[in-house]
């Protein structure tokens, strides 16, 4: 895509008017973009003001409902800011952080790193960190693949590290009881459990997976039964070479 | 700023001050449900219209108003007043959480729905009067009346009505790259004319 061409995007981005893979290619420029995201910031306002200008009261009893709902809802932490040069580290600079979070996203095609604070509130700093510590080793690799039934998976891989990060991006909800089984697979093509990632949350998930990882020549993804199956159930949702 | 407003002793204008948007987060951020409730009077009534105006069922429309006021009480910590204003910030949830309702849920009846929504001439008819004054809607619709046809269209269509710009594309059968460029440029012309600044 050329340049003006992603510069017009961020009209149809802050109408919400992009599909979703148009969206996350947008975001990962946006994080290396500074006139990109000030003009976002600017539209934003403005394409807000036509909210405003359709207020309407809401009926009295939903703020009864709201009150009850946040008394029993523990708020999220702050973000730490930890860049204080008290000691200088070998550290990577915000710059460079969110440099690779976007390398990440741009690679991986997948993601939710927190680059802008209207989305993904819930994603923790520390996802974001160990994602950037894994992109920044030397032998760090990126594969891809689409689910079957819909989404992507992406891993993050580092085999000196042996640690490798899955992120799940818009994958469908699966119905109860059912939950979606993460796998490597060795070279004698048997598979390995590697834990489960949540059925019912829709948004992006981001699974660290610590040991096993530097021997395994492809990541699966199955949709099971029962969580934490030791076999998995075939055909996979996705099945991605790490070869 | 009114002259009785400019009459109050000091202590009373400090706690005026301490009622800012950005303040009152800064309290609901520490778990203050007082403060909280202030946001949620200033806010619900323009987040509660946005979805109705996209949505259009009042009964989904205040099941996702109590959504987005739940997850600005729970995502209170991350708001950023150096990154836009409150009314940008909870408003760009709430457009967005009508949007991701709109989009999974394309039955025929709520595209019709839709369409009725986003109906080109955009009427103004549940303006709450308590929370907007007349003179910021009429800037609106001022500016909104600036725009050409087809800047209006598309970003109303977008906004209002929820569509992707390939359905608006669809809808005013034109160009992709052409319905793209109107979004855009019709917003740098809302914003100069409604001299907003993203901060």
């Amino acid at each position: 895509m050329t340049t003006p061409e992603v510069h017009a995007l961020t009209g149809p981005y802050v109408l919400n008017a992009l599909p979703e893979d148009e969206r996350l290619g947008f975001e990962a420029h946006l994080a290396d973009c500074r006139s990109c995201s000030a003009e976002v910031a600017e539209l934003r306002e403005a394409a807000n003001k036509l909210g405003t200008a359709v207020a309407a009261d809401p009926p009295p009893a939903l703020k009864a409902r709201v009150l009850a709902e946040i008394a029993t809802t523990r708020q999220l932490p702050p973000l730490l800011k930890h860049d204080e040069p008290q000691k200088p580290r070998k550290a990577l600079s915000r710059r460079s952080f969110f440099g690779l979070a976007a390398a990440g996203l741009a690679v991986a095609g997948a993601g939710g790193i927190a680059i802008d604070q209207y989305r993904d509130n819930s994603r923790t700093k520390k996802q974001n960190e160990e994602l950037a510590a894994l992109l920044a080793e030397p032998d760090a690799q990126t594969v891809r693949g689409n689910v079957t039934g819909g989404g992507q998976a992406a891993v993050v891989m580092s085999a000196s590290q042996d640690k490798a990060i899955v992120l799940l991006n818009n994958l469908p909800k699966l119905p109860d009881g059912k939950t979606y089984q993460l796998w490597l697979m060795d070279k004698s093509r048997t598979m390995h459990s590697a834990g489960l990632a949540g059925g019912q949350a829709t948004g992006d998930q981001s699974k660290l997976i610590q040991g096993g990882v530097a021997d395994k020549i492809a990541f699966g993804l199955t949709i099971e039964n029962n969580p934490g199956a030791t076999t998995p159930t075939l055909p996979p949702a996705a099945l991605i070479s790490m070869a | 700023m009114s002259e009785e407003s400019t009459a109050l002793p000091w202590p009373v204008m400090a706690d005026v001050a301490a009622g800012t948007p950005a303040e009152l987060m800064a309290r609901v951020a520490r778990g203050d449900a007082v403060a909280f409730g202030q946001v949620y009077d200033l806010m619900a009534p323009r987040v509660y219209g946005l979805i109705r105006r996209v949505l259009r069922n009042p009964a989904q429309s205040e099941e996702v108003t109590q959504e987005v006021m739940v997850e600005v009480w729970r995502t209170a910590t991350r708001y950023d007043a150096d990154r836009g204003s409150l009314a940008s910030w909870i408003l760009t949830m709430a457009h967005r959480r009508a949007i991701d309702r709109v989009r999974s849920e394309q039955s025929t009846t709520d595209r019709e729905q839709a369409v009725a929504a986003a109906s080109a001439t955009t009427e103004y008819d549940e303006v709450s009067e308590a929370v907007t004054t007349n003179l910021e809607v009429q800037q609106v619709r001022h500016c909104l009346s600036a725009l050409t046809e087809l800047q209006r269209e598309s970003v109303t269509l977008a906004y209002y009505g929820g569509y992707s710009y390939r359905e608006v594309a669809e809808l005013l059968d034109a160009k992709l790259a052409t319905i793209k460029a109107r979004m855009r440029d019709g917003l740098i012309r809302l914003r100069d004319c409604l001299g907003v600044t993203g901060r």
